[in-house]
């Protein structure tokens, strides 16, 4: 959505590869620990506040002011020690360590620069109208219902990927919020819609069969999806609990019947589209006999009446929260099936669906022993949001990214190498063994790409998925009545 | 369901209408009948109707329609939906029995209340079932939950406590209209006391009516409490909750209708038959 409307520093084309966007050019100091960016010149926020090196300086300021509570951006920002406007379209920022994914991490929608004007109203205020640079802006909110976005007639500023430059095609796009999936469908069916978002598996096979709808698969970049276990507190702390969870849980026929095939297993921590992911199938090999001789040998011996495995009186019970905002039904189901397998192992989990905020509360005191926690972020810089000892530790909005609580000075080491690694195929190296080591732990479960699926109908010319965190771009888009 | 049915004058003579009365009000009562024994059974020892087990999944299996193996199809884990909706039957009865008792013992103290104490506690009791009547029934539910937590057992709480004012009404009224008969002012005359009184004489003769009432409410409560699991507020997923079931296979309407059409028939035929069976003890209680 925010894509409309607010743009970045920077961008990726479809190779990967860093390109211009509100900023021409950039330089990383030899030492690593400042980078100088020129700004495009004459581009103006949609309130008519100029964009310079001001701006970003504010906006830096604001992403890392905690009483924003921004998460994702404000993990981002770490190592960014301040930001310096040297001249009207100029603008450098220090770091207190070399960070070779900063580009990557400037790319994200959550980094998108925003009127330094707007951003002086209050909180509330400013996210009911945010005001950025972008083709569109924003003109109405009606709440659960719709955003009407018109043309940003003085737009100067595409991306270096674009079709075109100038004005967008469209005079007016109308987000409406259907929250169900087969609602959804029906609407572009009918046409009452032109382009729907999160579709379901099975309505994307119906679409497969008709030709008036059209298909963009756009898997988000960053984590795979997969359960993390918690590693921080019994039964998980013990490696060959989780490694008897792992070998364990057979998912694959689950993700292929759930999914009708629109979703392909993964063996890996990153997503399919990040170029440094490491995939291990061999590590995911289900032995059910080796699953419980290892929890024999870890200690969980006796089963109670319900079938479940007890150690010194106690039931391996763990706990399972599911975030029902962020999960669609077919994962739901997934995970059901996971603790049907996980039954016979012996192990009691204990799914609880929850909202958000109650989600988080649970992450927050630790009541969780096994979580699927989505993470998008450009990169394989994401590893060390993850997978760092330093990520258990909560940001300022309580969130903590680490939730597998994996602490091991070899990743921590790894991790802090590749940051400041500027050379590509050694960078990627390092990655490559920071995913192992995690891997071979058995903190986590991969389990498929972020689904990202969006329908269209073929009435709807020039529609792309950014290539940073596949979020839907208009700006090339036009339809022919 | 305070409206109870007008059942046709019978004419014992008439064979033609006697045979008439068999096919138009019996045979209706006989299935229903039946559809209730079977669910009790189910209920009872769903091991027997069903040996499987209806929380094993196979998602190889998954999304089966209808077949010899599977006779009701299979759902998104390929689970046996037969299974699942023979050992939901216990659930939902249980549910339905259990919120019909806590709503016509709420209602009887309720009622009681109104009905035998001062004018002042009638009074403060009708104003308050009055202010309940205005909120619809399962809203009324709703609200309970919101403060209960959803749950199995908050449900049945929330669909018991919903229906309380309706029986808590026809009880007053009953006991107001039994106090006053003839028979209690004999009783009065010869010197009972208050307590004899109401357990002796009003209370067996305004008790009657709502015992089959009462039954008439299962259906309701059966469909309250599986319209809550439909919305997420009973029994958690996986369990074979009629109404739970009902919204797993509402997202796969289009490509696997036999997720909905079965745990839907149970509900209906249940509640159906729980209503039809109640109105006709209704009608010989009327006799």
């Amino acid at each position: 959505m925010s894509t409309q409307y607010l743009e970045e520093l920077v961008s990726k084309n479809t190779a990967g590869d860093v390109i211009p966007w509100l900023a021409t050019s950039w330089k990383e100091a030899s030492d690593g620990l400042s980078w100088t960016f020129s700004l495009k010149k004459g581009v103006k926020f949609t309130d008519g506040t100029a964009f310079d090196a001001a701006a970003v300086v504010a906006n830096v300021k604001h992403v890392q002011d905690p009483t924003t509570l921004s998460s994702t951006g404000y993990l981002a920002l770490a190592k960014v020690k301040k930001a310096v406007a040297v001249d009207d379209s100029t603008v450098r920022l220090d770091l207190s360590s070399p960070d070779s994914s900063l580009l990557d991490s400037l790319s994200q929608p959550w980094l998108a620069i925003e009127s330094p004007t707007a951003l002086k109203r209050t909180q509330a205020v400013n996210c009911e109208s945010p005001v950025g640079t972008g083709p569109f802006k924003v003109v109405k909110w009606t709440k659960q219902q719709s955003i009407t976005l018109e043309r940003n007639d003085g737009y100067t500023s595409p991306p270096k990927d674009a079709a075109h430059t100038g004005k967008a095609y469209l005079a007016k796009i109308v987000w409406r919020f259907l929250p169900d999936s087969a609602s959804r469908y029906a609407a572009l069916q009918a046409g009452q819609v032109d382009v729907i978002d999160n579709a379901q598996p099975d309505t994307i096979v119906a679409a497969r069969k008709s030709d008036q709808i059209k298909e963009l698969d756009a898997p988000r970049p960053g984590a795979s999806n997969r359960l993390e276990l918690n590693s921080s507190q019994a039964p998980f702390n013990d490696e060959r609990v989780r490694e008897a969870f792992i070998r364990g849980v057979a998912v694959n026929d689950g993700i292929t019947s759930l999914f009708f095939g629109t979703a392909k297993r993964s063996y890996s921590l990153l997503s399919s589209v990040e170029k440094d992911a490491y995939s291990d199938p061999s590590l995911f090999d289900i032995d059910t006999t080796k699953a419980n001789d290892l929890l024999d040998s870890a200690g969980w011996t006796t089963r109670d009446s319900a079938g479940y495995r007890t150690k010194d009186g106690k039931r391996l019970t763990v706990r399972f929260p599911v975030s029902t905002n962020q999960s669609i039904p077919a994962e739901r189901a997934l995970f059901e099936q996971i603790q049907e397998e996980a039954k016979s192992l012996g192990f009691d989990v204990e799914i609880s669906q929850l909202d958000l905020s109650s989600w988080y509360g649970a992450l927050a005191a630790h009541k969780y022993e096994i979580v699927s926690a989505p993470y998008t972020k450009v990169g394989p810089g994401v590893l060390g949001v993850l997978y760092d000892s330093a990520s258990i530790t909560p940001a300022p909005s309580g969130y903590f990214a680490n939730n597998a609580q994996v602490d091991s000075r070899k990743v921590d080491a790894l991790l802090k190498q590749a940051s400041a690694e500027s050379d590509a195929t050694k960078r990627a190296d390092l990655y490559e063994q920071v995913q192992k080591s995690v891997l071979e732990g058995y903190y986590v479960l991969p389990l498929y790409d972020q689904q990202n699926h969006y329908l269209y109908r073929t009435s709807v010319h020039g529609l792309r998925a950014m290539p940073t965190v596949s979020t839907p771009t208009f700006y090339d888009a036009w339809v022919q009545r | 369901m305070t409206i109870l049915p007008e059942l046709p004058v019978l004419p014992a003579a008439a064979p033609t209408r006697a045979a008439e009365w068999r096919s138009r009000v019996m045979a209706p009562r006989v299935v229903a009948g039946a559809v209730l024994l079977g669910v009790l059974a189910a209920a009872v020892a769903p091991g027997l109707l069903a040996p499987g087990d209806p929380l094993a999944v196979h998602p190889v299996d998954a999304f089966s329609a209808p077949s010899l193996a599977h006779p009701f199809g299979t759902d998104d884990s390929g689970r046996d939906l037969y299974t699942r909706v023979v050992h939901g039957a216990s659930a939902s009865l249980l549910i339905g029995v259990a919120a019909t008792l806590i709503g016509t013992l709420l209602g009887l103290v309720l009622g009681i209340a109104a009905g035998v104490g001062t004018r002042l506690t009638d009074a403060a009791v009708s104003r308050v079932l009055e202010v309940l009547f205005a909120l619809p029934g399962l809203l009324l539910a709703l609200v309970i939950i919101a403060f209960a937590g959803p749950g199995p057992i908050p449900a049945t709480l929330a669909v018991g406590l919903a229906t309380a004012p309706g029986y808590a009404r026809i009880f007053r009224t009953r006991i107001r209209a039994v106090r006053s008969s003839e028979m209690v002012e004999a009783a009065r005359v010869l010197g009972r006391g208050p307590l004899t009184l109401l357990v002796r004489h009003v209370l067996p003769n305004a008790l009657a009516p709502v015992v089959v009432l009462a039954t008439l409410g299962v259906g309701q409560a059966i469909v309250w409490a599986s319209s809550l699991s439909y919305l997420g507020l009973g029994s958690p997923p996986p369990a074979p909750e009629w109404g739970a079931m009902l919204e797993a296979g509402r997202t796969y309407l289009q490509i696997a209708p036999w997720m909905t059409v079965f745990p839907g028939l149970a509900i209906v035929a249940t509640a159906a038959a729980t209503t039809v069976v109640g109105r006709a003890f209704a009608g010989a209680g009327r006799r």
